[in-house]
Parts: structure tokens; sequence; C-alpha cells
């Protein structure tokens, strides 16, 4: 970055000025447009959620007895009535939508119970493990990235850059797989999985915790090197920045210069793909879950798969649509928060 | 989570940059504090009620528990609503039934009815009832509750649903007194003797009405009157159920079970190894061939109930005689499906498919029921692809210019063969008897397909032949009712519905069989009949029997004994028809050597645990140590 383009994005020329326009980094007006996407973007997700699940070839009524042989008509026909399946679309879709506001995703066939009820008993699990993992990633990635970065061509930056191409490359299945029979024998850690164990002794969140290392370990370690490299590649931007310069120039220590002068101008794209990847804490991590029978909403969407349980699956698909939407706005009305540059735009 | 790619940076001015320095470290400290608060709180949201987990476990170190590790998670608990086998395993640990299934041969034993008459016309069966049975309440369990639950299974839409087979020849149930329960049916059935239908205690379950029962979880403490009570529901993870010590079949030796949900196989293997599970069931044949000869672990290639076979269209028709479908004439033709017969190899199935986990099939009625099987003897088909090719040949299906047969009507042998997507047992078998067809001159075109779009074509008859598998019940009824004329599709308001029939065989000399063997009630009588109908199966070659496939068990025998087979000779130790393992199981000796050195591990762990979180808050002071000093500079 040359110093003419950062000269021209200088906030104010006074301090009182730039406090005034943090007060005023967003104006409402741009609140609500951002809302107003948002909340068509939800729309559009709600149609497309409809009808890609009744495209779907087969009967679904006839799915719902075993084997779907003993299928009496009588009972087929109540159940088409009671699943809505004769009326035409409109109708269906206006029905969905009525129960969509009312907070009713529909019965799991797999489960016998509402979807919500469903979802609700898994949801907590998944936010935890992936929860953890990207913060604990978020964090580790954070500081190697930017040492590495600003270390550029040092022993250390070679180590952990390679490593983290190597680890970002690793599936995070395969990784649980290895660990699992790696681990079994020394009985260090829950190598069978699973979120408590039912003769365990010790208090409830303990159990958890523990149970939680291998899980949380395969997931976070993909993830440090993703939020590592990303952090290195803006540091290194930064790197010879002119206001470095002055920086050193007055006197400062290396270690304050990097940490309170440098990171802070690196961390940008390091908080896009945070904010991106928590949209994606709740969908979880689908193969890490079932690899150690975490009773998550992967595994969750991975039984439903199986079924296929298509009104769960559904009810899934537009929770995890609308973590990520949420996220994304969440994001998008914080930038001007963080930096000037998106405030003017 | 998504993976992004690396993007640009940007910079900051140095002016705003110092203009954060101060607020940079306490926005930090903030953050930390609040991730902290956040994992801790989740922890807490996701661990439910550790509070009621801890009272359904005193820790009295006496206490014995048996973990059985399954992979199939129990859909519901409540017994009107759960399909899978494992739902069923939990209904005959929380209920009763009138009559079980003894665990040497599965002849009808006492359950809840300590004896039972039938009329001499076969129509009115008499049930006497235990005398101070109770249930998990206290409350008395009578006559009433019995009649309540056959009535329920009659009258609800959605217990009918589940129960219906049992019930269909009832015509009223009553209960003349506390003790007796008297059943009426439209004809003679010997089903009367395995109705499998749970008594329920008519004072809890009359509050779940017709509509709630679709939904109702059953989860809440439910009442019953079986060896176990389910105590804790740990969703997708583990279900505790304690001993019911005054069970009329004597208490179990254990004090509490536990069935712990596994998604992985590999892993169901790995905690029978560490002990975290007593006994594994259903796993893989990699699995269990990895587990003989591990220290502690005995391994059981148990007898199964199942078989699988290569069925034939036969000329699809409805009940009406309506001919429906596009299956292929040829297989109309005896000659036909027996020479196809005849080259299938069922040593190499077993061999390469089954890695010698099962035996080669016969009679449909697999040899776990002895009374039952039948089996040809010295008159078994054997492989032989030239005799096969030479049967083809004598029927008059000469070979074309292209090597493919052709029929005196001058349709070629091709022939569509269906194979299971979920099943990779079923493609091994699909791509083999592909092969063996082609040696013998027809041409077989596999597509594999989901169970379910399969049941709809076969409904419809638009196959030729596929393969799949069928799992036996002890009573032989039902799974010969499948052959019969009325079993076939019909038609309802324009539209084909599936019967039970796959096959579409329809011979008047089997239904006579069939139906003379609902009447008979002496055993000997009726096994006699039984085998007649297997024997004309096998010489008509309705099916290709394949199979008869083993289930894998495994158990630590270092710390428990007691696992009873059903049938004694070689049969599952669990998922069986009664609950025989969980009531004998006890462990090898009194001082049970259960927690061995997992808490040693455990206590390890925990350390560890401190180690890292002592680290985590050292690490924070460190920071703001230095965020201070910086602030001095």
């Amino acid at each position: 970055m040359t110093a003419t383009t950062t000269a021209t994005e200088r906030p104010g020329p006074s301090g009182g000025g730039a406090r005034q326009r943090r007060l005023r980094a967003i104006t409402p007006t741009q609140v609500a447009r951002k809302l107003l996407t948002a909340l068509g973007t939800l729309a559009f997700v709600v149609v497309i959620n409809f009808f890609l699940f009744r495209v779907i070839p087969g009967d679904p009524a006839k799915a719902f007895s075993p084997r779907g042989r003993n299928a009496d008509p009588e009972r087929l026909a109540q159940l088409r009535r009671d699943l809505g399946l004769g009326l035409p679309w409109h109708e269906q879709f206006w029905s969905y939508l009525k129960s969509l506001v009312r907070g009713n995703l529909g019965e799991s066939w797999g489960q016998h119970r509402p979807v919500t009820a469903v979802v609700a008993g898994y949801i907590w699990p998944t936010v935890l493990l992936s929860g953890t993992a990207l913060v604990l990633a978020a964090g580790i990635g954070m500081w190697l990235g930017s040492r590495s970065g600003w270390r550029h061509g040092t022993r250390f930056d070679k180590l952990a850059s390679s490593s983290a191409v190597t680890l970002y490359s690793v599936p995070e299945w395969l990784l649980g797989l290895v660990l699992m029979v790696a681990l079994s024998g020394t009985g260090l850690f829950p190598v069978e999985g699973g979120m408590v164990d039912p003769r365990s002794t010790l208090p409830g969140f303990l159990d958890v915790a523990w149970h939680m290392v291998l899980p949380c370990f395969c997931l976070s370690v993909v993830y440090i090197a993703e939020y590592s490299l990303i952090m290195r590649s803006s540091m290194l931007d930064e790197r010879y920045a002119d206001y470095l310069t002055t920086a050193r120039a007055k006197g400062l220590r290396d270690e304050t210069v990097m940490r309170r002068h440098a990171l802070p101008n690196a961390l940008l794209p390091f908080t896009t793909l945070f904010f991106l990847s928590m949209g994606f804490v709740v969908s979880g991590a689908i193969t890490v879950e079932t690899v150690f029978s975490w009773p998550g909403l992967g595994r969750l969407t991975y039984d439903a798969l199986r079924g296929p349980d298509i009104p769960l699956l559904q009810g899934l698909f537009l929770i995890f649509s609308a973590a990520v939407i949420v996220m994304n706005l969440f994001a998008d009305l914080l930038y001007p928060f963080i930096d000037p540059r998106v405030r003017r735009s | 989570m998504s993976r992004t790619p690396v993007t640009d940076g940007t910079g900051l001015t140095d002016q705003s940059a110092s203009r954060r320095e101060s607020r940079v470290p306490s926005l930090r400290r903030r953050l930390a504090a609040a991730a902290a608060l956040l994992v801790a709180a989740l922890t807490a949201l996701a661990v439910p009620a550790p509070a009621a987990a801890e009272d359904a476990t005193p820790t009295a170190p006496t206490k014995v528990t048996f973990v059985l590790g399954i992979k199939q998670d129990i859909d519901s608990f409540n017994p009107y609503v759960g399909v899978v086998a494992s739902a069923y395993e939990a209904y005959q640990l929380m209920y009763d039934y009138l009559i079980n299934s003894s665990d040497k041969d599965f002849s009808p034993v006492p359950g809840l009815a300590e004896s039972w008459e039938a009329s001499a016309d076969g129509k009115t069966w008499t049930y006497h009832i235990r005398k101070g049975v109770k249930w998990s309440d206290g409350v008395d369990l009578t006559a009433k509750d019995v009649v309540y639950s056959f009535q329920r299974a009659i009258d609800g839409e959605t217990e009918n649903g589940q129960y219906g087979n049992y019930v269909t020849l009832v015509t009223k149930v009553s209960a003349p007194d506390d003790n007796t329960v008297v059943i009426e049916t439209s004809e003679p059935s010997p089903s009367m003797l395995r109705l499998l239908v749970p008594i329920l205690p008519e004072h809890t379950w009359k509050d779940v009405d017709a509509k709630e029962v679709a939904t109702f979880a059953n989860t809440d403490k439910p009442v019953g009157s079986g060896p176990f009570s389910l105590v804790e529901v740990q969703k997708n993870q583990f279900y505790r159920f304690v001993a019911n010590k005054s069970y009329w079949g004597g208490a179990p030796k254990i004090d509490e079970l536990v069935i712990r949900i596994f998604a992985d196989d590999e892993a169901l293997g790995q905690a029978l190894r560490n002990g975290s599970v007593d006994m594994i069931q259903d796993v893989s044949a990699a699995v269990f061939e990895s587990l003989q000869g591990a220290p502690g672990i005995t391994t059981s290639d148990s007898k199964y109930s199942g078989f699988n076979e290569l069925a034939y269209n036969l000329g699809a028709q409805t009940v009406e005689n309506k001919p429906i479908g596009d299956g292929h004439p040829a297989l109309k033709d005896k000659r036909v499906r027996l020479a196809i017969d005849t080259a299938i190899d069922r040593k190499t199935l077993v061999d390469k498919v089954l890695r010698n986990h099962g035996t080669a099939a016969t009679g449909v009625i697999p040899p776990i029921y002895p009374n039952w099987h039948w089996t040809p003897g010295d008159a078994a088909r054997t492989f032989d692809l030239a005799k096969a090719n030479q049967m083809l040949e004598d029927a008059g299906y000469k070979k074309g210019a292209d090597g493919i047969r052709v029929g005196p009507d001058g349709r070629k042998l091709e022939f569509r063969l269906f194979g299971r997507e979920s099943s990779e047992t079923s493609k091994d078998n699909v791509a083999y008897i592909a092969d063996w067809l082609n040696q013998v001159g027809m041409k077989a075109t596999v597509s594999i397909m989901s169970e379910d779009q399969l049941t709809a074509v076969i409904g419809e008859g638009k196959y030729d032949m596929f393969e799949w598998g069928w799992v036996v019940e002890p009573d032989p009824d039902f799974q010969l009712s499948v052959f019969t004329c009325d079993q076939r599709s019909y038609e309802d308001s324009g539209e084909i519905a599936a019967g039970w029939s796959d096959s579409f065989y329809c011979d008047a000399s089997y239904d006579a069989l069939y139906k003379q063997q609902k009447t008979l009630l002496d055993p000997a009588a009726r096994t006699a009949i039984i085998k007649q109908a297997q024997q004309k199966l096998y010489d008509e070659a309705v099916y290709s029997m394949l199979f008869y496939y083993n289930n894998f068990e495994a158990y630590r025998s270092d710390k428990f004994t007691g696992f009873t087979p059903q049938p004694s000779d070689g049969g599952s130790l669990v998922f069986q028809y009664g609950v025989y393992t969980y009531l004998n199981v006890h462990p090898v000796s009194a001082t049970s050597a259960e927690k061995s050195s997992n808490t040693l591990w455990l206590v390890i762990g925990v350390a560890a645990g401190v180690v890292v979180l002592g680290g985590i808050l050292a690490g924070v002071l460190l920071l703001r140590r230095r965020t201070t000093a910086d602030e001095r500079e």
C-alpha cells in the first residue's frame, strides 16, 4: 500500500472530528437498507427451501410407512390430507408461510416430534463445540499468523506457514480417525467419542470438556491454519507501511509497533473471515460430529439425510441459511466501526 | 464452516492507530472475558440438568452398570410410533407382553399371562393374567390394562398403524375379572400365541389422546411393568434404565442398563476395547474381525433370522388379475428361473460377500427356527453353469448372433437387475449375479436405487429382478403370507397400492397350504404343512434364495458373564424376542473389577485439564502485565 492512498484515508484533521464521525459511523438509512437486504435474502431462501424439497421425486406419504409396502390407501389418503399434498402449490406455500411465522417447522418423520423441538435438543452441543473451536482457532491463528508475517522469512515463519499449509489440506474427519486409533489404548482421552460418559463419576461439565478435547482439536487445527494464513498475508502487506516507520522512529519497541500499530490494521480481513465462520457455527462440522458421535446439528443432518427425513432437512436448511444471513448482517453493521473507509462509501 | 481465500490487507493511518492504542488492550481483555463466559455458559446449557442425572445415579460403590453400545438411535420411546429395531428393544425392557418366546427355541412361554387356552373352534382365547404384578409407580396391573392396550391397538389410527397386524382378526377383547382376558377372533390363528402388543398402564396413557399420541415422547419417567425402567434420556448419546428389582420374572442381576449410541463403527470397536462399553452389536465385518482375539473380548458370530434373495417378476397382476407393470415375460417360465438359480454360486457369495459370516439359503424360514425350517437335503440345486446353459438350450432359448439367448417369442433374455443403494452386500450380490447371468447367455443391466424407490417399482410391477431380504418373525405365518395371491398389488381409486408380495406369485395350491397352516393349532401338523409350503416355493424358484446372514456381537467376557443366546444353539445375545441377556448378565466376580484403568486415566485427564486451564490463566495474567508495561512506556 502506498503512502498516497494511506494519506487520503485519514479520517479527519482533528481528533474531535474523528470522534463525531465515529458516532455517526452508520446512518439509520444505511442500517435500514442492510436490514432490508438481509430480509430479502431470507425470503429468497424460504422460497428456494420450499420448492427445493417439493421437486424431489417420490411420494412423501409413502415414505411414512416402514418399507412402504403395507400402506393402506385410506391411511395414505389421510396422510396426504394431513401433509396438505393434494392442495395446489400456492395454497401449500401459503400454509407453509403461515406455519413458519408461527415458528412451526413441521414434524420430523424420523423422530416423531416437532422439528423445532428436535433441533433445540441438538443445537447447544454444536454451538459449544464449533464455537469453542472457532474462538480457539481465531486466537491461536491470530497469534501465529501475525508473528510469522511480522518476522517474515525467519525459521518461525517457515515452520509456522509450512505446517499451516499442510494442516489446511488435512480433512478433519481423517485427522479424527487417526487420533482415535493412535490414542486408543492410552486412555488419555475418550477416543470412542460422545459428549458424556454414562459411567462417569465426574461433574457434568468436566466430563463434557474432557470429551470435547479431541473433536475440538480436530476442528481447530484446520481453522488455525486458515486464520494464520490470512493473518500472515495481511501482516505482510502492513509490514513496510509508512506509519510503522513513524512508530519505530518514535522509539517504540518492535513488539509494541506490531501489536498496537500493525495488528489492528491487519485485522480487517481476519474479522471478515471470523464473522463468516460464525454463521457456519450452527451447521457444525458434519464429519467431525459423526466420527466422534457428537450429538450436534451436524450429526442430526447426517441422520436426516440417511432417512431422508424431509421436514427435518427442510428445517435445518432454513436454520443454517438464517444463521449465515444474520451473521453477515452483523458483520455488515460492524464494519463501519472497524474500518473508516467503509463509512465513507 | 467455509474456507475463504486469503484476501488483501488494508492499512489505517498511524494517527487512527495511535488513537485506538489505549482502547485495544481493554477491549481485548473484555473480549477474552466474554469468550470465557460464553464457553462456560454454553457448557452449562449443553449439559441438560446435571442435577437430574446425579439424582438418578447415587454413587453407591456396589452398583453394577452394564453398557451396551449400538449404532441405531432409538427414534421414540412411545411404543405407538417408534419404528427402528432399537426402539422395540427398549419397549421390551420397559413393558410386558401376554406371551413371551422361549430362549431355547422361540416356543411360546408365559409372559404377563401365566396360562392360556383356546376354545374348541380356535376362535375364543382366554388368558390368565398374573396376580400381584405392579406398575413401576405402585399401581396394580390388571386385566383392564390389557384390554385397554388391545382396544387402543384396534381403535387408534396411530396405534393401529403400529400393531394392526396382530389385531386384524380380533373381534372383541374383554376382561370378565381382574385376572382374565378373553379375546375373540373371526377365524382361528396361531398368531394369538405371539401377540407382540405391549401392555401399557391405562392410568397414565388415558391422558395421551388420539392426536397427541403421534408426537408423544414418553420420556418423562414412563410407567411400565417390564424388567427395567427408563430414568435418563440423553438424546443420541445414551439412555439409562434401572432394574425393576420386583420384576415378576425375577430381578435382573445388574442394577443399571445403559444403551449408548455411536455414530461410527470404528468408534464402537474402540469403545469395547477401552472398556467404556461392555457389549456391542451389529458392527461391520471389518470391525468384528479386528476384535477377534482381542484380550478380554469374546466375539459371537450369532445366527440371525434374516435372509437375502434374488426375486423375480412372475407376471405382475393386481388381486383382480389385471396385468400391471412391464416385467420380462420369460421370467414367468419356471425353466428360465430354475436355470438362473442353477447359475448362482451361493458358496462364492457366502465366501466373498459375507466373508464367511453366514450360510447358503434354501427355505424361506431360516434355520434359526429349527421347528419350521425346511431344507431340500440331497435334492438341493447346485451351482453348475454348463447345466444351466443346457437347461436353457432344452427349453428353446437359443443363442443369437450376439451371444444373447432369444426366447421362442423372439424376445432376447435381457433383464433389468435392481440392487439397493443403502447396502454394500446388495451391490456386491447383484454384481456377481449379473456376471453369472452373462455366462449363461443372458444380459443383466444393473441399476442401484434407494429402498424407497425400489419399493415403488416393485409395487407397480416395473421390474424384472431385484436383490433384497427379509427378517423373519418367530411365527412363520407372515413370511408365508407374502407369497399368497391376496398380497399382490391392488387398485384403489385409479391408483396402484402395493401389498406385501414382491414376486406376484399366485398359486391356488400354495394358498390352500397357507390357509391350512393358519388353522392347525397342533404344532407337529402345522410344521408338516409349513415345510410343504417352503418346498413348493423352492421347487418353483419363486425366489432364488441367496444366504442366511449372521449377526455380529462382541462383549467383555473379562467383566461380565451370563450372556444368554436365543435360540440356545448359537443365536443372538441381544435384540432377541425377549430380554434374556439383560436379565441374566452379571459381573464375572463379586468384587467387580469394573472400574479398572479408566479411573486412573480419568484422573490424569483431569490433571491435564487443570494444567491447561492454569496455563491459560497464566497467559492472561502475563498479557495484562505486559499491557500495563506498554502503557507505562
